[in-house]
């Protein structure tokens, strides 16, 4: 009982400890977020301006009479931010394992699962704030927010979420490769066929057909049409319910390859 | 409870066949400094890393501070220091942050480890820039924090993997004085690895002579060099090879000088050993006249652990082993751990 009481006192003051470490290690690199940033607000500011007459096709063909191409995007957008610095996450596994961090951390009776869980945390936490500043910026230039506030925090919620089951890959990749190379290459040429082919920026019904097929098993649809409904409509709960379901199956899944790669490692 | 560390017939084979350690006895006593000598290979780091609960052992009883290595893992964990032979500190930190860390993983807080750290600090001369993003500090002042950060929670055995390699002469001599300070005033029994004869003999009360994961002979400094019992003369002879006609003809001068014990033949010439070798130079000089041979330099030391090592292994510690690129270089990216 009292050893089972430490061990969760451990794990929690672990956790902190590792997290608030990695959150100075990310502040303090600020140019990793300018970078990881910088392509959804080019999105945001000019993808969304080239196509600003797709708002009359939008209307007319994609079932959004009434919304601009920004507002439509916006959920895209963010998602796709969500998912490409998540990819990324591996590298930082791979650094504190090529730097000797992480066996500096193993011979001290730190808790193991709190290496993982800062990670994630982080991860978690990291696209949270990015999202929050791609909102921000959409809201500037006159986005719609159909929920206010609290459809912000949903927002927050799923894109967490999200961020944490492609963070499962990314560090999936990095355990098993121990390259930054790797994931890096692996961030590169996933994300835009995942965003092509997902309803991100354009509505599936506007898709050819064979897309709309893989666009319907693309995970990040369901993500993208939760986060739209909230900016566009209101709270559509089947569909966030909907996306949060198959977030947390993908989180399962890469979650699992992650935890099994991690004992490896560490034992 | 005086043994700190007591290793029996050790043995690690790696999942692919390596056998990295074959065999190993040897035990550390209390507030002793004791070294593992051996070149790149020797099995060094992977002795150090079963020891300190990294690595899983294939055979062999192992007990660290009286505790089972298998049971008291955790309790283990709490009581030694590790300096890994890459120099780990997190350069997004500073100085004092990264000690501070160390500190919380091992469950430290509070005015309790600000005083430890501020301590720590001023031993090893960071209190100056303690603030300053590690990052930014020099390769020494790397290490000497690195050693620092693995003290902070008041350690009994403290292990070195190569503490010194990669440094320049000044920044090894600094961590030298810091390491004995350690041994000295705050008691800390040190088990460290080196492929420096100097080091050896500089720090280590004992130390075993490790080759292709054997302990080839193991004593005090002075002891393993009584036990070559002669002085060692080293000669170079011009246009002297390796193994060509020059060097039988070398040794068969030398053969016939009575006093000469033992004639070993390196890269760049010969070493004799002989009990009252200064006695012995002229007629060596005059038998290498009278051969024809050239005698190109000679000069006259007493024995050094390069000679128990050349003596048990049959081959030298060869100098291009001790320089290593810088390990972050090769460490950064793409590299699979050991």
């Amino acid at each position: 009982m009292g050893e089972g009481k430490e061990i969760a006192m451990s794990l929690f003051s672990d956790t902190q400890v590792l997290f608030v470490r990695a959150v100075k290690k990310l502040i303090r690199t600020p140019i990793l977020l300018f970078f990881s940033l910088f392509q959804p607000i080019i999105f945001l500011v000019l993808f969304t301006q080239l196509f600003s007459k797709f708002g009359v096709l939008l209307a007319s063909e994609g079932g959004f009479a009434g919304v601009s191409y920004l507002s439509f995007a916006t959920a895209g957008i963010v998602l796709q931010n969500g998912f490409s610095s998540a990819l990324q996450s591996g590298t930082s596994v791979v650094d504190d394992l090529t730097s000797g961090f992480l066996e500096k951390e193993l011979v001290t009776p730190v808790n193991r699962a709190a290496i993982l869980l800062g990670r994630l945390l982080t991860d978690a936490f990291r696209v949270v704030v990015q999202s929050a500043i791609i909102l921000g910026l959409a809201f500037l230039l006159g986005a719609q927010f159909a929920t206010g506030i609290p459809g912000v925090l949903v927002i927050f919620l799923i894109v967490a979420f999200f961020g944490l089951a492609w963070s499962g890959i990314s560090l999936t990749i990095g355990l098993k490769t121990k390259s930054a190379e790797t994931v890096f290459a692996l961030g590169g040429i996933l994300t835009f066929p995942l965003l092509f082919m997902s309803s991100a920026l354009v509505p599936t019904a506007l898709m050819p057909k064979w897309m709309q097929a893989v666009s319907n098993l693309n995970p990040i649809t369901y993500a993208v049409n939760a986060v739209r409904a909230l900016t566009l409509t209101g709270f559509v709960w089947t569909k966030i319910l909907e996306a949060l379901g198959i977030i947390g199956l993908i989180a399962l899944i890469t979650m699992g390859a992650t935890l099994y790669l991690f004992r490896k490692v560490v034992s | 409870m005086s043994d700190v560390l007591s290793v029996q017939d050790l043995v690690v084979v790696y999942s692919d066949g390596t056998k990295a350690v074959n065999g190993i006895d040897f035990a550390v006593n209390e507030g002793e400094v004791f070294g593992f000598l051996g070149p790149n290979g020797a099995g060094k780091s992977t002795t150090i890393k079963v020891l300190t609960t990294l690595l899983r052992r294939t055979s062999g009883k192992v007990s660290v501070l009286g505790m089972d290595l298998d049971k008291n893992q955790k309790e283990i964990r709490t009581q030694i220091g590790v300096e890994a032979q890459e120099t780990v500190v997190d350069g997004d930190l500073t100085g004092r942050e990264n000690m501070i860390l160390q500190g919380n993983l091992h469950q430290m807080k509070g005015k309790e480890l600000d005083d430890r750290v501020d301590e720590l600090l001023r031993l090893v001369e960071l209190s100056d820039v303690a603030n300053k993003r590690a990052a930014f500090y020099s390769g020494g002042m790397k290490k000497r924090l690195d050693l620092a950060s693995s003290l902070v929670h008041r350690p009994k055995l403290l292990f070195l993997d190569e503490p010194t390699t990669g440094l320049d002469p000044q920044s090894r001599a600094t961590i030298w004085k810091h390491l004995s300070k350690l041994n000295k005033e705050e008691g800390i029994s040190i088990f460290l690895t080196t492929q420096y004869l100097e080091e050896a003999d500089k720090l280590c009360g004992r130390l075993s002579i490790i080759d292709h994961g054997q302990i080839v002979t193991s004593g005090t400094p002075s002891e393993l060099k009584a036990d070559i019992g002669a002085d060692a003369i080293a000669l170079s002879v011009e246009g002297f090879e390796g193994a060509n006609g020059k060097s039988e003809k070398a040794k068969q001068v030398l053969e016939g000088i009575p006093g000469i014990a033992n004639i070993m033949s390196s890269d760049d010439g010969l070493t004799v050993y002989a009990k009252n070798a200064s006695t012995l130079v002229p007629e060596i000089v005059r038998a290498f006249d009278a051969s024809g041979l050239k005698l190109s330099s000679i000069s006259l030391s007493r024995p050094s652990l390069d000679d128990v090592f050349m003596k048990h292994t049959g081959h030298r510690i060869r100098a291009e082993e001790l320089v290593k690129p810088p390990s972050r270089m090769m460490g950064r990216w793409g590299r699979g751990r050991r």
